[in-house]
């Protein structure tokens, strides 16, 4: 105990003395770990609001589909009214309700619109104009008219391009025909009541809301639907909640398949990994940066002592112990430098919090990319097991920097160091 | 072998050659040499003859080329590098020409590192060195940092961390060097003392005449061998 006292006073001490050195080195990792922070809760905060708009757009955090619906697209492959049940039960239980902020019912088939100028594909998007405003961000998407509300029967909301292609204004009917859960042939003819305009040009040309009842008649499908989506507070507890969905499906012995949105949307899920992909490469190159600073001090300060070094193991001192006291000196620093430079991260991300940070002289006010829109100005995301990561990224950074100076000292000839002059 | 055959420190056919620029270089040649405790020994020699490497050899600061050596009895010759530095702890006390205090400490801390090491209690270890102190003239200087004292101050500030934890052989190079005359003069007034005091065996490296004229044994080296080993009464 005595012995790692004064290891720890002689590395308290020498970390005092070369005031200039030391802040140097802390110097490289403050600036190496404020901007791992920034750049980590920017990255966090830009996919939240890239998620959140895929998720909107899409089936949610969390989507319960038959098992095979993903790949055949059929309504055929629907969720009973049984396993809805049970969805919708599961997601009562205690450990899933708190992370639930919206819960959605949907239909979803191909179908050909039909106007007296025009026939196109289109995609048929049932939806319970009650649960949907919660859920999706189409009603702030509108162009002209209105969302759909309760009560509407024989409505349908569009895309403005698509009502474009059509070319039918408000009011105006469109006949839908689509294939019936039996195999027949079905039609259903609606009314314009509003277009909205997403900037996602797939969406934009192709996307038909009708009311929830009205597809369930139409396409014979009674109470069943072809997807619940639910949408979750927050997009790190999508693991959890999908976990405990399937655990409480299976209890229920309801076969509906419970998809995460990386596995419902897999080009959403690429973009954000490949943007993570990014971010990594660039922290490792600001690290590997910082840690040649941090070798480079370290192993100066190592053999600027060598005579201290030599005096040492003269006086009895193991090799060992004065390898650990350069790490010691330096796990200092790196402990100094995580508090200065985790107070200068947060600070910094904390004045994104109040404006974010603005791309749209890059980018204009927002682009699409992988089924998803992202805004041109995006706030940071702060997650306290982020910032665990980032402070254990740089103790490890200032152990490993620290290892072969450590080394170097353990290397020095004791009658060689009494001749070194610094 | 009795208590009068006991060695502070012995070498049977010592040689330390060095590679410089794939030229041998033969420091210290065939050097046979027994020390006994309590001796006050002087290693003289002109810039070359091998004094330091001698003092460097004893001190198990480097090891042999050939030969043998002995530290109170035992063999370090081929001792793994960790028991060499518990024998360098325990049985040995270095002064250094520069006298090689850690800035970083003061002067206090300076003199107790061995016994800290050693694992002496800190009320032990205070009393120890203040007496120490006391008795080498630099009493009152305990909490001043090696830059805060004159040369000779800090050599007996060293000589204090040498002989503090009384050990077997307290090996000096050239630790005069660096002092006036005064200073000298006092610092080699107190060497003798703590020698004919406490028993402590000095063996020093230097051509300090007035420190070779205090000498009770000297050994002359010249080209890395013993040229001739005078014992005065």
């Amino acid at each position: 105990m005595e012995r790692l006292r004064l290891l720890l006073r002689l590395a308290l001490r020498n970390v005092r003395r070369q005031a200039r050195r030391s802040l140097l080195t802390a110097s490289a990792m403050v600036v190496g770990l404020a901007l791992l922070i920034l750049s980590r809760t920017l990255a966090d905060g830009a996919h939240e609001q890239w998620i959140d708009s895929g998720v909107r757009l899409g089936s949610g955090h969390v989507t319960v589909q038959h098992p095979e619906f993903r790949a055949r697209r059929s309504i055929e492959r629907h969720v009973t009214a049984a396993d809805r049940e049970a969805a919708e039960s599961a997601l009562r239980d205690p450990h899933v309700a708190p992370l639930v902020r919206a819960v959605a019912p949907r239909i979803e088939a191909a179908a050909l619109a039909v106007t007296p100028g025009s026939a196109l594909p289109v995609a048929i998007i049932g939806i319970d104009p009650r649960a949907e405003p919660a859920f999706s961000e189409m009603e702030q998407r509108l162009t002209d008219g209105r969302f759909l509300e309760p009560g509407d029967r024989l409505h349908a909301f569009v895309g403005e391009a698509l009502a474009n292609r059509l070319q039918v204004e408000l009011g105006h009917r469109v006949v839908l025909t689509a294939q019936t859960v039996d195999g027949a042939i079905g039609e259903q003819l609606v009314r314009l009541t509003g277009t909205f305009r997403t900037g996602i040009p797939e969406v934009d040309e192709r996307l038909v809301f009708v009311p929830l009842a009205t597809a369930q008649e139409w396409l014979g499908l009674g109470d069943a639907i072809t997807s619940l989506g639910v949408l979750l507070d927050e997009s790190w507890s999508v693991p959890n909640a999908a976990r405990r969905l399937r655990t409480l499906m299976r209890e229920r012995e309801a076969t509906a398949a419970v998809l995460t949105w990386r596995e419902a949307m897999p080009e959403l899920d690429a973009a954000v990994r490949m943007d993570d992909y990014g971010d990594y490469v660039f922290h490792i190159i600001l690290f590997v940066i910082v840690a040649l600073a941090i070798v480079n001090t370290v192993l100066m300060s190592v053999l600027y002592r060598t005579r201290e070094f030599g005096v040492l193991q003269a006086l009895g001192v193991r090799k060992r112990d004065g390898a650990a006291l350069v790490v010691v000196e330096s796990m200092i620093l790196t402990g100094v430098s995580g508090v200065v430079g985790l107070v200068l991260g947060l600070g910094a991300t904390w004045l994104f919090f109040r404006n974010g940070l603005d791309l749209s002289s890059l980018m204009g006010d927002q682009m699409t990319a992988a089924g998803t829109v992202i805004e041109a100005v995006f706030y940071p995301r702060f997650r306290l097991a982020q910032i665990g990561v980032s402070l254990a990224f740089v103790a490890a950074i200032g152990l490993l920097a620290s290892l072969y100076p450590a080394y170097r000292a353990t290397r020095i000839d004791i009658a060689e160091a009494m001749k070194f002059e610094a | 072998m009795n208590d009068t055959d006991q060695a502070a420190v012995r070498t049977e056919g010592a040689w330390k050659v060095f590679e410089h620029d794939g030229i041998a270089v033969e420091a210290v040649r065939d050097v046979t040499l027994r020390i006994g405790p309590g001796e006050f020994v002087v290693l003289a020699g002109p810039s070359g003859s091998g004094k330091t490497t001698l003092l460097n050899l004893l001190g198990g600061l480097t090891r042999p080329t050939r030969g043998r050596i002995w530290i109170d009895e035992v063999e370090i010759t081929d001792l793994p590098e960790r028991k060499i530095a518990r024998i360098r702890l325990e049985r040995l006390g270095f002064v250094f020409q520069a006298y090689n205090l850690l800035p970083v400490l003061t002067a206090l801390e300076n003199a107790e590192f061995s016994l800290l090491l050693r694992g002496v209690p800190a009320e032990e270890r205070q009393q120890r060195v203040t007496a120490l102190f006391e008795r080498i003239g630099i009493g009152g200087l305990e909490d001043r940092r090696p830059g805060k004292l004159s040369g000779g101050q800090q050599q007996r500030v060293a000589v204090a961390r040498a002989v503090v934890g009384q050990p077997a052989l307290v090996l000096a190079d050239e630790p005069t060097a660096n002092l006036d005359s005064a200073s000298s003069t006092e610092l080699l007034d107190m060497m003798v003392e703590l020698n004919e005091e406490f028993g402590t065996t000095f063996v020093f490296a230097t051509h300090d005449a007035a420190l070779m004229a205090r000498a009770r044994r000297l050994i002359r080296l010249v080209d890395g061998a013993i040229a001739s080993d005078d014992t005065r009464r």
